[in-house]
């Protein structure tokens, strides 16, 4: 686990042993606070940067951490998004609660294409999910009478309404998208010191010597998948209610999974803060390149991210973690002693 | 339904699906020679589809002979994607390999996007609407044709790979590569050449379908997909194997369009892909390599 911070075995001097705690609600507090001085804009970017943060990190537990590479998790992400989205209109369910059903049918598309193709070793998996995901899209362009196909779906706009995921103001999605990011960061962190996150690092590196010393590779592996796809799906519920707008190709698109895999990947893979880090240094370039260039030159935008993923993946195949993670760690030795 | 229609059905997928065997082999033989999947196959496929547009637009080439053109450049644009970029992956984990082609789909993609706009480009020659009729069934001048050229092409790889001291030699390395070092044949020549011939004949598919197709910047995905699940249904690096998967791929994907409706392609792609890799995921030919 090259570039993840080390926990140090050096005994903490009893004053210093306030900075980490103390430090952590300083930054909590500023997050809580640091919103209400944004204009609607850049806070636009920072929620979409905790967004991409959370589905990283959720893309990172399979596509990292088992090292099980899905080119579909934005299948996951749209029938997070539709579900919600389906049952609000027709049911008037609140897509706070749409939002588990939404990841439950998830889990159970991830257990499916878990139990096809995670048995087998090899490219797959990433074929698999990126044929899933594909016809998926193909399904709910198709079914245009159920999921409004290329038009797409609107979220039914009923004013500020909390019960239903609906505010007013920005900033409440700012907040539920850092709960919601927080609460996958601590899933993330707490799987990586856990049993299966051992067993998961372990099969990442040789699945064959994985399971030769007792862990079961199929059922971990499909484990990670469901966990995964289970986080992503709310991310994509979270997005429809945002953006108040869904269809095949912002939710259920392959450059879309692509997206969340390079954040993890730019960020570094196998490591909690990685995807989070990833997508800090992405989003924002994509927020702004979409508007300073607009749609005349889509695909720029695009043309940078491919050019980035190729040179991370030869310069830096770690991710670009382990500089910061090492400046992280010199600062906080520099503050203990 | 009458049998005329299934019976047409079927000669309509055996003709698309000897262009899938073509592009498949393509993938196969990278894959079998280099163990790179190669993930931007679909967008060498879509360059050669461009060269053809612009070559007929520009100089009313025919399509057809076009590919005497795509097939060296993508030659030389494989050379140098194997030389500049897949070397470096060579014994990188999965996740290096995988998302290195990506990359490079993503940047060919979008580079086409951005001089070529996402605007649906076709040509127009003389037999794209000829026909013959055999009995019942129509045979369309076009799909014929380029159906002709793929298997033409197929054969001729397969007899390079059986019959001459290269292809001989990129067998070995597929093999074995480090027996194969030993007799003194070098990897890396032998690498740049598989990726080089892989990328021609993904050109050269581009090229002869043409004349019933129509390009655009992200053509090469859908290709691509049906690809992977043709070299999955023939075994991982058999190129008999992906000869016959598309053939069948051709035949299920039409018949998937007259029981399901347009589009179909993808659908029973997956389909057969499910199925593939949990009743034999090792290949309908079941050849194990070494």
């Amino acid at each position: 686990m090259r570039g993840a911070p080390v926990p140090s075995e050096r005994v903490i001097p009893a004053t210093a042993r306030f900075i980490k705690p103390l430090s952590a609600v300083v930054v909590l507090l500023v997050l809580l606070v640091a919103p209400w001085f944004f204009t609607p804009y850049p806070l636009h970017i920072v929620i979409m940067t905790l967004l991409f943060a959370a589905a990283g990190s959720a893309w990172n537990i399979v596509g990292g951490y088992a090292g099980q590479l899905s080119l579909g998790h934005a299948a996951f992400f749209g029938i997070g998004a539709y579900t919600t989205t389906l049952l609000q209109i027709h049911l008037k369910l609140s897509p706070w609660i749409g939002m588990w059903a939404g990841a439950i049918l998830a889990v159970v598309a991830a257990v499916l294409i878990g139990w096809a193709t995670l048995r087998l070793q090899g490219p797959y998996f990433a074929i698999a999910t990126i044929a899933f995901a594909e016809v998926l899209r193909l399904m709910t362009l198709h079914l245009r009478d159920f999921t409004g196909g290329a038009v797409g779906l609107t979220v039914p706009y009923l004013g500020n309404r909390p019960w239903y995921f609906q505010f007013e103001q920005k900033v409440y999605y700012y907040y539920v998208i850092l709960t919601l990011l927080l609460l996958i960061v601590a899933v993330v962190r707490r799987m990586a010191s856990s049993r299966l996150g051992y067993y998961l690092i372990a099969i990442g590196q040789n699945e064959i010597v994985a399971e030769a010393v007792g862990v079961p590779a199929v059922a971990t592996k499909i484990k990670a998948l469901t966990l995964s796809a289970f986080l992503t799906a709310l991310c994509g519920t979270f997005y429809a209610q945002y953006i108040y707008f869904i269809d095949p190709f912002s939710v259920l698109s392959l450059g879309l999974s692509i997206e969340f895999a390079l954040v993890a990947i730019v960020g570094g893979v196998r490591t909690v803060w990685g995807p989070v880090l990833g997508a800090a240094l992405l989003r924002p370039l994509t927020e702004l390149t979409q508007a300073a260039l607009g749609a005349t030159y889509a695909g720029v935008q695009l043309i940078v991210y491919g050019s980035l993923l190729i040179l991370v993946i030869l310069l830096r195949p770690e991710g670009l973690i382990g500089p910061v993670s090492r400046i992280y760690t010199r600062m906080m030795r520099r503050l203990e002693v | 339904m009458r049998p005329e229609i299934l019976l047409q059905a079927l000669v309509n997928g055996i003709l698309m699906g000897g262009v899938y065997s073509l592009v498949s082999i393509g993938l196969t033989l990278i894959f079998g020679v280099v163990r790179i999947v190669n993930f931007a196959h679909g967008e060498f496929l879509m360059v050669g589809m461009y060269i053809t547009y612009w070559l007929w637009a520009l100089t009313r080439m025919d399509p057809i002979v076009t590919a005497l053109v795509s097939m060296p450049i993508l030659a030389v644009m494989g050379y140098f994607f194997y030389r500049a970029l897949v070397r470096r992956v060579l014994g990188a984990p999965d996740l290096s390999q995988i998302f290195l082609t990506v990359g490079v789909s993503l940047v060919l993609q979008n580079f086409a996007l951005l001089i070529f706009t996402a605007n649906y480009r076709s040509v127009t020659v003389a037999y794209a609407t000829q026909a013959f009729r055999v009995g019942p069934v129509s045979f369309s001048v076009a799909r014929l044709i380029a159906f002709a050229v793929a298997v033409f092409l197929s054969l001729l790889v397969g007899l390079f790979l059986g019959r001459t001291d290269i292809g001989r030699a990129m067998r070995a390395v597929a093999q074995d590569r480090d027996a194969a070092m030993l007799l003194g044949i070098d990897p890396h020549r032998v690498y740049a050449l598989a990726v080089a011939l892989g990328a021609a004949l993904a050109g050269a598919g581009g090229s002869v379908i043409m004349p019933y197709f129509y390009v655009f910047p992200t053509v090469g995905a859908s290709f691509v997909l049906i690809a992977f699940v043709v070299v999955i249904m023939g075994g991982l690096g058999n190129v008999t194997g992906a000869f016959l998967g598309g053939i069948i791929m051709g035949i299920a994907e039409s018949l998937g369009i007259l029981f399901v409706g347009a589009d179909a392609g993808v659908i029973v792609a997956f389909i057969i892909l499910i199925l593939v890799l949990v009743l034999r995921p090792q290949g309908l030919l079941a050849v194990r390599r070494g």
